[in-house]
């Protein structure tokens, strides 16, 4: 199966975990976090809700522009990884997860 | 355990979708101390968020339109299931709440001649539904109700707290035991009164276009507090959501009466089932339409039929722009492809049986919104959940403000029900299990999916109540690996033990219903029958009972 890279800069964190994610085609950026939750890492905390672009509480940083991780597809950037981080205004409860 | 911190306040608001919140509001407005807490970021994760359109009457109604005609409609289309007291506070309040909405700053979207734009809608005999911020009207809603929150200083916030169970003293409630998630702390806020306004139940089924946090809490809540249940079995399935791709598989294609629709042999089967409204019909008969197309092998392979909406694209584009842009965003081009559909779970008529004011028969218990039952009966017409959340959260938020609490006998600080013991043991010894939380409530969905669709059988409905006892006893293998702060898999196994307690519900009234009648269609009892009866579920110490009553105003 296609492999996606995926690098994940968690809040109050040093380390940039590293998850190699089962790759399908169209899959979004949320799909890929969803993924790593059930078969790498329980303890990876993001948000969302509609999952439609509608209710913005999914959005991060994704390959260093903001965006809503339910709309954008999983693509690597020209480094060959998915990179994702917490927005950077307001304070983070964890992970990706901002105070809303 | 050591005691819990407790917390004041007049009222407690559960959910804070439109309901929650116009109950806040209104609340608010009365001088009452009021706390509207949300297991997700306040006013981003109920099913409002979605809403694209509310059923209004006003200034800018048709000259045909009026309460008697509106209510007709909702009679029509409630199968004879629909609470007349109910019907008529709808049907009555609706235009001074959408006046209210207006006078905090709600724009409705207007039409080329900058008059209010009115759109027609399955179901209602005359256009009467409306918008604002272009086809969100959710959102506009809450927005705005937010605004009017942020305003008012005895009205506090609170996201990322999940209900575990309400408390009780001598019958009455007085409040909640919540869980913050962000600290991983359990808290006791004591209140006068409770509000359950946590919206639906999408999530009980594996396609669905519900948000995430749709996983039947209020309904689970409701029950152990002692609130009965009504008409559980009516769960309405939108009949044109799209299949694939994954992503979005869920999301309504709400420009169906804009579409034809075919089978997999190239039929444009809607002639077949309803020859004069064909695609432009009530949910209730296209879906069953769609789900019997599938069954009986037209169609496609994974589960779908097609849509075409290339004959009306434009007023798809205008009216409907979001999903128009979604669609084609994630490579269906309506212009030439046909998208794959196919009902998936989207709104639950049942709920926990209220009065006019959203009173349940436990005191100081109120609902509002999709959590309360017996406004739309065996079927809900399209733009009329808003518009029961904006009618009903008002009347559940003043009517909760006269409540006289409990003062005297503070609730004791131990958990009551069983699913709170359960919860609080796992939490200290969470390895002890091998199930993932997750893995549970995949494996409820898969049942109902399976068992407790469109189109059910006695065999069908058996098999889910015995498979869901299965996944009750399981809730207590479950293995939490992570239990930081803010932890998913906390999250997951509160809402799975909530999950299975409504989804008994469901399956167990759906039993009770020896016919088919509105959302609910067997085909062992294929026929309505000429008996109009109600379907109830109580839980008694820890027992779900199951029993039927007769309609108010008679059988019809
Ligand atoms: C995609 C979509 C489109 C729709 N379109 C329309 C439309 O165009 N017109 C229309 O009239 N209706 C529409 N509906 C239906 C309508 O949106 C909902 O029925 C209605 O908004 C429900 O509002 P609510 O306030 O009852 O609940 P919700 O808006 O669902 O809010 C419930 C809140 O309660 C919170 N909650 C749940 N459990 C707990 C707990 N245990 N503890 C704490 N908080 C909790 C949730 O996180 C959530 O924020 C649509 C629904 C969907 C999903
Ligand atoms: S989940 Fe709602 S915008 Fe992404």
């Amino acid at each position: 199966m296609e492999k996606l890279s995926v690098k994940i800069e968690r809040a109050n964190s040093e380390v940039v975990d590293l998850f190699e994610v089962d790759y399908t085609k169209e899959m979004t950026v949320l799909e890929a976090l969803e993924e790593i939750y059930r078969h790498h890492d329980p303890s990876l905390a993001y948000r969302f809700s509609c999952r439609t672009g509608l209710c913005a509480t999914c959005m991060m940083i994704i390959n260093g522009k903001p965006g809503l991780s339910c709309m954008k597809l999983a693509e690597p950037s020209t480094n060959g990884f998915l990179t994702l981080a917490p927005l950077p205004k307001g304070s983070t409860i964890k992970d990706l997860v901002k105070e809303l | 355990m050591k005691s819990m911190e407790v917390i004041k306040t007049n009222i407690l608001i559960i959910g804070s979708g439109a309901a929650g919140l116009v109950a806040s509001v209104y609340a608010g407005q009365a001088g009452a101390d009021v706390f509207v807490i949300d297991k997700g970021a306040v006013g981003k994760s109920g099913s409002t968020v979605g809403a694209v359109q509310i059923a209004s009457l006003g200034a800018w109604s048709q000259p045909e339109d009026s309460v008697e005609n509106y209510l007709n409609d909702i009679k029509e289309s409630g199968r004879g299931l629909s609470d007349p007291e109910l019907m008529n506070i709808l049907a009555n309040d609706l235009s001074t709440r959408l006046e209210d909405l207006i006078d905090w700053g709600l724009k409705l979207d207007l039409d080329e001649n900058k008059e209010v734009a009115v759109f027609p809608t399955a179901g209602h005999s005359v256009p009467r539904s409306v918008s604002a911020r272009k086809g969100k009207m959710g959102l506009a809603i809450v927005q705005t109700l937010i605004r009017k929150v942020n305003s008012m200083d005895n009205v506090r916030k609170w996201s990322d707290v999940i209900t575990l169970e309400l408390v009780k003293t001598s019958g009455h409630i007085c409040g909640a035991i919540v869980f913050d998630q962000k600290t991983n702390t359990p808290y006791l806020i004591h209140s006068n009164a409770v509000i359950l306004a946590t919206g639906g139940i999408g999530q009980l089924y594996p396609i669905t276009s519900n948000p995430a946090q749709t996983t039947g809490d209020g309904f689970s809540l409701g029950l152990a507090a002692g609130a009965s249940l009504i008409d559980m079995e009516q769960v309405q399935f939108y009949p044109v959501s799209l299949v694939t791709p994954h992503s979005i598989a869920g999301l309504c294609i709400s420009f169906y009466h804009y579409s034809k629709l075919y089978n997999s042999r190239g039929e444009r089967f809607m002639t077949a089932y309803e020859p004069e409204f064909l695609e432009n019909t009530t949910r209730d008969k296209l879906a069953i339409a769609i789900a019997t197309e599938i069954a009986t092998g037209r169609g496609t392979s994974r589960g779908g039929v097609y849509l075409d909406a290339s004959g009306e694209l434009d007023k798809v584009k205008k009216e409907f722009p979001h999903e128009f842009t979604l669609c084609t965003d994630r490579g269906i081009d309506l212009a030439k492809d046909r998208a794959e559909i196919g009902p998936a779970a989207h709104f639950i008529m049942g709920g926990i049986q209220a009065d006019g004011d959203g009173a349940t028969t436990v005191p100081g218990l109120y609902v509002a919104g999709e959590t309360a039952g017996g406004l739309h009966g065996g079927n809900r017409l399209g733009n009329n959940a808003l518009s029961e959340c904006i009618v009903f959260g008002a009347r559940a938020g003043l009517a909760a403000t006269a409540v006289e609490g409990i003062t005297s006998a503070p609730p004791s600080n131990s958990p009551q029900s069983k699913m709170t013991d359960l919860f609080l043991k796992k939490i200290q010894s969470p390895t002890n299990g091998h199930i993932r939380p997750h893995e549970l409530k995949e494996k409820l969905q898969g049942i109902l999916g399976e068992n407790v669709g469109v189109i059910r059988t006695n065999e069908s409905l058996g098999k889910a109540l015995q498979q869901l006892k299965e996944v009750e006893v399981e809730l207590e293998q479950v293995k939490l690996s992570s239990t930081g702060v803010y932890s998913r898999e906390i999250l997951d196994f509160i809402e799975a033990g909530h999950m299975v307690r409504t989804a008994q519900a469901i399956v167990g009234a759906a039993i009770q219903r020896k016919e088919s009648r509105g959302a609910h269609f067997t085909t062992d009892y294929p026929q309505m029958s000429s008996e109009t009866y109600h379907t109830i579920v109580k839980l008694d110490d820890e027992t779900m009972e199951f029993g039927t009553s007769p309609v108010k105003g008679g059988d019809r």
